[in-house]
């Protein structure tokens, strides 16, 4: 970790407070990513991938969200300590962002126009027909054909995916470094999802926009990230490039994380396992391993202590913690090996690890 | 957008049909004989035959209900039967009071309910947003005449501030043309005048606005809550938009949606509500009249008033639903 | 993907356990727990009234408009009569033609909803519309005009009360069952067939009751202040010394220079009356709504 990464996420803890308790949303996630790379995220429903992302921004929902440690450096600047007018600076001209449904992020009573117009002139001094002429440009940009006339559309005259290529316009418009795109084709048909993610890596290669893209599709990730992180109840578990980590899933949710997707290569039999059990209640505070409930590789010391990353074959070497050569790391003791992947379960081993 | 205006006035149609029917069946549900709950004390057998042949008592139902229809269709509305005036020549000369009224308790419940539902809002949870609901909740709670009557104790009686009775002080004399004081006395160029009325104005005002005011704040601080919820302002955040833009153009332009339908469903209570106020504030509008008539076994009065504040309150909603429309492009495109 | 793969063991349990838990939330409301108290002081006054009411409240017991005593804690009126005692025995006035009306609209409105939300098509259509009618109406204009139909008495006073309501329970209920219609459990239940009234009543009318007992607590505030208005335009009890607190208020707005403190103790009463039941009604909404759980 020498030299400087775009965006240095360290340790960052975020809670909510409820009528029943605090919510351990995110505990202790940390991660970097370089200029131009796409970091992948996966993991659950409510495993903390969206709240990361509000944190990192400062958006969390208040008042019941508060970033209670941790820090945010984009470019050696520290974001959590930041005033909110200089947040508001950073946010949309340097790190911007993509939500999950098209349907509802614009807002209806408001024309494309008005919407993308007033994003230009939140960061840029420049006249309305300068935002307007920079509007067309990147309607233009994202397909969406006659833009001149479009931009005086209103969003429900668009489809889903029209939409979602405004969202991407909108959020490139001021060439942001960082582009947090939180499941951008959920929502979306699948043969349109394909054409808005084309869409949105041709862009950021083009402009080296580097973008954390969390999605619940692992197809997804394996066609468009460099690296993930796997999450699992408010941490990163397993991170590494995504070759290694497809090919070498060594943490037992992420080997159950592929299992339990259809894969069209047929490599691990073919054969559906859903991951049984459910995530632990975010409202106790983790004790051990938080997977321990649904591990089948678990050992008593899994149920006291909290394993750490931790490079898989013993960190020979310093840790890299972002682009192509970035070490594949764990948080686990009892690490999955490569023989027990295609069987889901633990394999005998020579020194006993299992019960 | 024409074809949305179009539509709902159709849709008024059979609505103003059962109104019809049901003040028509008002009349003669009336108990016993017609000619004894109707005239009451006023009651001669000359009076009795006219009344008769005048309402059409003598001819089959469905007659009786046709005539009914055309005369109220052709502006016929009856007339009273204890002077014998005309229903809609005395409603005239009575209904500016009301629209006065109407109008300065709504603008007090809007002034005042909105700005407290935003306030509410963004400190929800807070201190000021529990004393604003405890506000609202006693602004529901407590009956316009009772309100109206410890606003007359407080502020007439005991602190002399305002007028308690009248829309302006007797000895004034000056034009009335459109008989609303408020731009009489303006047209007539008597300032001095114009804050008269306005004073008189203040506490029935405030004795009518409470309940639409508790109303609106309510609607207005779930609307806010609402929409400061949706994807969409988190998308207006995530652009880096000024805190104060976010809530003009994003949350505020949505959040007025609810809020004008409220708006509009108020005009009815209001309009009830106007009787028992005037009747408190000896304010000379059609309210008092009503009760007038009550007392007075006028029923041709309550019958009639009853229909055109009725229309009053679909005219109104019709507008507020166009209006409606008008904010929102979703449904002006359709 | 993965949502739908996790088996979800604890939903069954939360269904069932709405009420217990709805009761649950309610006893942390605290403004709710207001509202009880509040109801309970007035449920009380009304039916202990016999009881704890110092004097009979028809007859003279002191000089005309005493202030406030020991004797007469909250004074004498015109007549001499016990302002407490009246104002005790209007609070079972109050209950029982609220009460009344609120139940008469109930089953009103339930049986029109029902019918309407139920079978739908034409029936749905008639009904709505005539809902709308009643509705364009101002509600205390459309009380006056059926208590001057009727003539005055508190069975009138009921009805008059009930029929202004039962459009809005007509409305929610077929509301809630429109929803409902389309719910999970209702359209398993149709798809093995079982009659068109059975699902009704069986699986629909239940679910649909929440709503109704949430409104059915609000317009019980209103109820009671519409009640004392009539009263207070002289369309309430046919018996003008009836202490009913509409129109014991009209008497007091006549000595409000001289005694205002009549119209406090009486308008106190309706008002602490009808926070009562819109603190519960509030209270009810919020733990019954499972939206809101957490
Ligand atoms: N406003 C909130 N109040 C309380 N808890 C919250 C709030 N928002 C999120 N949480 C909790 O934080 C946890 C993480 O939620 P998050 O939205 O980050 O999940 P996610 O990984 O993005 O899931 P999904 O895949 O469904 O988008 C969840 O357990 C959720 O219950
Ligand atoms: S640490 Fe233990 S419980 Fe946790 S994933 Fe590894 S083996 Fe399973
Ligand atoms: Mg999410």
């Amino acid at each position: 970790m020498s030299d400087q990464h775009l965006l240095e996420v360290r340790d960052l803890v975020v809670r909510f407070r409820t009528h029943d308790g605090a919510v351990h949303a995110v505990n202790g996630v940390s991660f970097d990513l370089a200029a131009g790379e796409t970091l992948g995220v996966a993991g659950e429903s409510g495993c903390g991938k969206s709240v990361t992302n509000l944190a990192i921004v400062g958006l969390l929902p208040k008042p019941a969200g508060r970033v209670e440690g941790g820090s945010v450096k984009l470019q050696g600047r520290e974001l959590t300590t930041l005033k909110e007018e200089e947040l508001r600076q950073v946010r949309g001209s340097e790190i911007a962002m993509i939500f999950q449904d098209p349907m509802t992020s614009l807002n209806p009573v408001l024309r494309i126009e008005e919407q993308l117009v007033e994003t230009i002139q939140a960061h840029r001094e420049v006249t309305k027909e300068a935002a307007r002429a920079r509007a067309i440009d990147l309607l233009a940009a994202v397909g969406v054909a006659n833009p001149e006339s479009r931009l005086r559309s209103y969003p429900h005259e668009f489809s889903g995916g029209m939409r979602q290529r405004v969202m991407i316009a909108m959020a490139l418009a001021l060439e942001p470094r960082v582009l947090i795109a939180d499941e951008p084709t959920t929502a979306l048909d699948v043969t349109i999802q394909a054409q808005v993610l084309d869409l949105l890596r041709r862009l950021t290669e083009e402009r080296g926009t580097a973008t954390i893209l969390v999605t619940h599709d692992l197809g997804v990730l394996a066609g468009m990230a460099d690296r993930v992180n796997v999450m699992y109840a408010g941490a990163v578990i397993e991170s590494g490039t995504t070759d290694d980590l497809f090919a070498k899933p060594r943490h037992p949710y992420t080997v159950g994380l592929l299992r339990s997707i259809p894969r069209l290569d047929g490599e691990t039999g073919g054969k559906l396992v859903p991951i049984e059990g459910r995530p632990p209640d975010l409202i106790e505070a983790p004790v051990g391993c938080s997977f321990y409930a649904r591990c089948a590789w678990r050992t008593d010391r899994c149920a006291t202590e909290t394993p750490a990353l931790a490079p898989i074959d013993g960190g020979k070497g310093p840790i890299v913690t972002s682009g192509p050569a970035a070490t594949h790391v764990v948080a686990c003791f009892n690490p999955v090996a490569p023989a027990e992947v295609a069987e889901g379960r633990p394999l005998p081993r020579a020194g006993g690890a299992t019960q | 957008m024409g074809r949305y205006i179009v539509r709902r006035l159709l849709a008024a149609i059979p609505v103003l049909i059962g109104l019809s029917i049901l003040l028509f069946a008002y009349i003669r549900i009336l108990p016993g004989d017609p000619c004894v709950a109707i005239l009451g004390q006023h009651r001669t057998p000359e009076a009795c035959a006219a009344l008769i042949s005048n309402l059409g008592l003598d001819r089959p139902l469905w007659e009786q209900y046709i005539t009914y229809l055309l005369k109220t269709l052709s502006g016929d509305l009856g007339s009273s039967v204890v002077n014998s005036q005309p229903f809609l020549a005395e409603f005239l000369t009575r209904f500016p009071g009301t629209v006065e009224l109407t109008f300065g308790a709504l603008l007090f419940a809007i002034g005042v309910g909105i700005p407290l539902g935003r306030l509410a809002a963004r400190k929800v949870g807070g201190w000021v947003d529990g004393l604003i609901t405890g506000v609202s909740l006693f602004g529901v709670s407590i009956p316009v005449f009772v309100l109206g009557l410890a606003l007359v104790v407080i502020f007439g009686v005991i602190l002399g501030w305002l007028p308690t009775q009248g829309r302006i002080d007797a000895r004034a004399r000056f034009d009335a043309t459109s008989g609303i004081l408020l731009i009489d006395t303006l047209l007539a160029g008597r300032l001095d005048l114009f804050v008269d009325v306005v004073r008189h104005l203040i506490l029935p005002s405030i004795a009518l606005g409470s309940i639409p005011l508790a109303i609106i704040a309510r609607i207005t601080r779930a609307s806010v809550i609402e929409v400061a919820n949706e994807d969409y302002v988190r998308t207006a955040r995530s652009k880096g938009l000024k805190e104060k833009t976010v809530d003009s153009r994003h949350v505020m332009r949505n959040a007025w949606l609810p809020v004008t339908t409220v708006v509009g469903l108020q005009v009815g209570g209001l309009l009830g509500g106007a009787v028992l106020t005037e009747t408190v504030f000896v304010w000379n509008g059609v309210g008092r009249w009503v009760v007038d008539a009550i007392q007075n076994h006028d029923y041709p009065i309550v019958q009639s008033t009853i229909l055109v504040f009725a229309v009053i309150f679909l005219v109104v909603n019709l507008v507020v639903d166009v209006g409606y429309a008008l904010l929102n492009p979703k449904i002006r495109y359709q | 993907m993965f949502r739908a793969a996790l088996v979800d063991p604890q939903s069954a349990r939360v269904s069932r356990g709405l009420w217990s838990d709805a009761a649950r939330r309610l006893r942390r409301n605290r403004p709710a727990l207001v509202g009880l108290f509040c109801i309970t002081l007035f449920a009380l006054a009304a039916i202990l009234a016999p009881v704890i009411a110092p004097f009979d409240p028809y007859e003279m017991n002191g000089s005309s408009l005493d202030a406030p005593s020991l004797t007469h804690l909250f004074g004498t009126d015109l007549l001499g009569r016990d302002i407490f005692s009246r104002v005790l025995y209007g609070a079972q006035i109050s209950l029982f033609v609220g009460v009344g009306a609120v139940v008469l609209a109930l089953l009103i409105g339930g049986v029109l909803g029902a019918v309407a939300g139920g079978f739908g098509g034409r029936i749905d259509g008639i009904i709505m519309r005539a809902t709308d009618v009643f509705l364009s109406i101002p509600s205390i204009l459309l009380a006056i005009g059926i208590v001057t139909a009727l003539g005055r008495g508190m069975a009138q006073l009921m009805f008059a009360i009930a029929v202004s309501y039962a459009p809005t329970f007509a409305r929610l209920l077929r509301g809630s069952l429109l929803a409902l219609r389309e719910a999970d459990y209702v359209v398993a239940a149709r798809t093995i067939g079982a009659s068109r009234m059975r699902i009704l009543v069986r699986h629909m009318l239940p679910n649909a009751l929440t709503p109704l007992i949430v409104q059915a607590t609000l317009v019980l505030a209103t109820a009671i202040i519409d009640i004392a208005g009539l009263g207070f335009l002289g369309l309430g009890p046919a018996d003008p010394r009836t202490p009913e607190w509409g129109t014991m208020l009209v008497d007091a707005r006549r000595f409000m220079q001289t005694a205002p403190h009549i119209v406090v103790f009486i308008g106190g009463a309706i008002v602490i009356s009808a926070i009562g039941f819109n603190l519960l009604g509030d209270g009810l909404r919020e733990s019954l709504d499972p939206k809101l759980k957490r």
